[in-house]
């Protein structure tokens, strides 16, 4: 019997090896990523401590994107509050129709006819970084680029075929698509050569560049801009998210000592037991 | 004043047997000396259980169940209550460490024979508590009204459409209409925060009346009944208060310390506990890329689309849920727990245990020829961990079981 049952054994790891590396291979195949064109997205760390940027995110935001984009869960009060701006300052600067009360929601400013406009109603933004996710923002505003066969000249890596136009492209300039002679890798890692000892290139097409001195930014203003708007989007998607961070950690400790107290107690206990006079 | 209270007590116990019941079931109730983690996944249910009655209490106020105004309440909840963020994190962490737990108990159940005689009903009053809370989860994930909201109820209940003959009409029954509408949702809300939760707490009474009643198990599968001392108490057991209790409650601080790592740091669970597509307003004429249901119904959402047949997928992913009733008449091993049986019943619990992990995986992500072939064949394997265990239990050479614990 224990003949058969080893024989079972090896059987059985080997059914399980099989799998796993069956699993391994097939089933964990990639699915195409949210980024579409543009490959994997760059990765966004939001960081909403960062009173300045989510300042300068909601400014971009309200200058650039909330004359379509309303933000229709949030409370104009609420982001002056949580973003430490006074409200004079705020309702004087960034807030252009006097008769909107801190109370208000941030309703956006479109006409009911605007879906002739675009064809599409532009969508509420309140929540776009908790349902597309805030690497997919930082990456989808940075991939447009030249395409003349489109309605409004551009069109986006992130989002082939997007009905938005390229809004900030007076920040960033034109940017196209181009092809790069590149050095060739080696195996080794390094850069393949040829026998005269010079570096050998290829043509590698679709990568993204600024025609230079189209922009009023440069890159890395144009990238910080993109990050701070993203962030801000990140901290109105979820306005509680620093606040829930920082008190969880409370929670955290609160339930360790817990913990610690109720082993403490469960020992205590036991070292008195004593079978006889439990059950009396 | 002392004298006062306790002449109080006296007047109450004489009309309510307060003492005696919590002698029978607490402070002198026997539980087996020696068991192991896994027996406190239950108290741990009952911990889940309660957080969501109590947050889905608060969550009423505030919450609308209209077509126009359910979603909007929840990021009303979320803005603009206080400490609403708190209640609703606690009720969707809460909805998915309920059915992690309550997995984690069943599965202590299939490995140390909880279901066997005299524990069958503990057992069927166990599975239909699970039943109901399938029921419960998916009526609940329709109430924020997000696009999986929508598009999960419409994959779900058009399931009802498969039955031959009264399927059409019974699928227009459930909703209320022809499409999911507001109409659907109220009546969901209905059902997700009166009936089924009387239903679930009902449930549970049973499932404790009857473990009372027959006594709680252990990893050894040791009757304890078998050696009483001269009081007719089993001499390997303990008091369930204080001792069982305060074991319980290092368990409920662990448990809770991992239910706050979730809530306070990753409440959307990577996208498994909220799914990331819900964060958008139902919307009829636009379908979401991938409709995935939440991870606790995964495995079984994989059996139904292993099956190129509607209403043979519905079938099976019945029956996949409906085999857990059975078991106590499946098993026909002489021992109780996985540590005295044979080799057969550790190769078939195994395998079952990895084909319903891979059958999870499986649900959660979209379909290709390979996975819907490795969908048929953990299928296959999960079926035939109970079908075949009549034939493997009663066969196979099990280990002398220990008289005493």
């Amino acid at each position: 019997m224990i003949a058969i049952e080893s024989v079972f054994k090896i059987i059985f790891k080997g059914i399980i090896l099989v799998v796993l590396l069956f699993s391994f291979s097939e089933i964990f195949a990639a699915e195409g990523g949210p980024c579409k064109d543009y490959g994997e997205c760059d990765k966004f760390k939001y960081s909403l401590n960062d009173i300045e940027s989510l300042q300068s995110g909601a400014s971009t935001y309200i200058n650039y994107c909330y004359g379509c984009h309303s933000l229709k869960y949030s409370r104009w009060g609420r982001v002056a509050k949580d973003l430490q701006i006074p409200e004079d300052i705020f309702f004087e600067n960034l807030v252009f129709d006097k008769s909107i009360k801190p109370g208000d929601l941030m309703v956006g400013a479109m006409p009911e006819d605007s879906v002739n406009w675009f064809g599409v109603q532009p969508p509420d933004l309140t929540l776009v970084s908790r349902y597309k996710g805030d690497d997919w923002i930082y990456s989808y505003l940075r991939a447009y680029y030249e395409d003349s066969s489109k309605q409004y000249g551009v069109n986006n890596l992130v989002y082939p075929g997007t009905a938005m136009p390229n809004v900030l492209m007076s920040l960033q300039g034109n940017q196209k698509l181009v092809c790069k002679e590149i050095p060739v890798i080696a195996r080794n890692g390094g850069e393949k050569r040829d026998d005269l000892g010079n570096t050998i290139f290829e043509k590698k097409c679709g990568f993204l560049e600024v025609e230079e001195g189209t922009g009023a930014l440069t890159k890395e203003e144009f990238d910080k801009l993109i990050y701070d708007l993203t962030n801000f989007l990140v901290y109105v998607g979820e306005p509680i998210k620093a606040t829930r961070e920082r008190i969880g950690w409370y929670v955290v400790f609160y339930f360790l000592v817990f913990t610690a107290l109720s082993s403490l107690l469960y020992r205590e206990f036991h070292k008195d037991y004593n079978r006889e006079e439990a059950f009396k | 004043m002392t004298e006062i209270a306790s002449k109080l007590f006296t007047w109450v116990n004489t009309r309510l047997p307060i003492v005696n019941t919590f002698e029978r079931h607490l402070s002198k109730h026997p539980v087996p000396s020696k068991v192991n983690f896994w027996y406190l996944f239950g108290a741990l249910a009952a911990v889940t259980l309660i957080i969501q009655i109590v947050t889905g209490i608060w969550l009423i106020m505030p919450y609308s169940n209209t077509e126009e105004q359910a979603f909007s309440s929840i990021e009303y909840i979320m803005r603009d209550v206080d400490y609403g963020w708190v209640i609703r994190y606690m009720h969707t962490t809460g909805a998915s460490l309920f059915f992690a737990v309550v997995y984690l108990h069943m599965f202590r159940g299939l490995l140390y024979g909880s279901y066997q005689k005299p524990k069958e009903l503990v057992w069927i009053f166990g599975c239909t508590i699970y039943l109901a809370m399938m029921a419960e989860g998916f009526l609940g994930y329709v109430l924020p009204y997000g696009q999986m909201s929508y598009w999960g109820a419409q994959v779900i209940i058009s399931l009802f459409g498969a039955i031959p003959y009264i399927g059409e009409s019974l699928e227009l029954w459930v909703r209320g209409d022809y499409y999911i509408s507001g109409i659907t949702v109220s009546r969901f809300f209905a059902l997700h925060v009166v009936a089924l939760p009387l239903v679930l707490i009902a449930l549970v009474f049973l499932h404790l009346v009857a473990l009372h009643e027959v006594g709680a198990g252990n990893p050894e599968g040791v009757d304890i009944e078998e050696y009483l001392d001269e009081d007719g108490v089993p001499l390997d057991s303990v008091p369930f208060f204080p001792y069982k209790v305060l074991n319980a409650l290092v368990a409920i601080g662990v448990f809770m310390t991992v239910f706050s790592i979730i809530m306070f740091f990753f409440p959307e669970g990577g996208g498994y506990f909220i799914e990331m597509a819900n964060f958008e307003e139902a919307n009829p004429l636009v379908t979401p890329d991938h409709i995935a249901p939440v991870w606790y119904y995964a495995p079984f959402y994989t059996m139904l689309r292993a099956i190129p047949d509607p209403l043979g997928g519905l079938i099976v992913m019945a029956a996949g849920v409906a085999i857990f009733f059975v078991v106590p008449w499946l098993d026909r091993s002489k021992v109780a727990s996985i540590r005295y049986k044979g080799i057969y019943s550790k190769i078939a619990i195994t395998m079952f245990g990895v084909s319903f992990l891979t059958l999870g995986y499986l649900g959660t992500v979209g379909v290709t020829e390979v996975r819907k072939t490795m969908s048929l064949v953990c299928t296959i394997i999960y079926f035939a961990y109970f079908l075949l265990m009549p034939i493997y239990t009663k066969y196979e050479t099990t280990k002398e079981v220990p008289k005493r614990l």
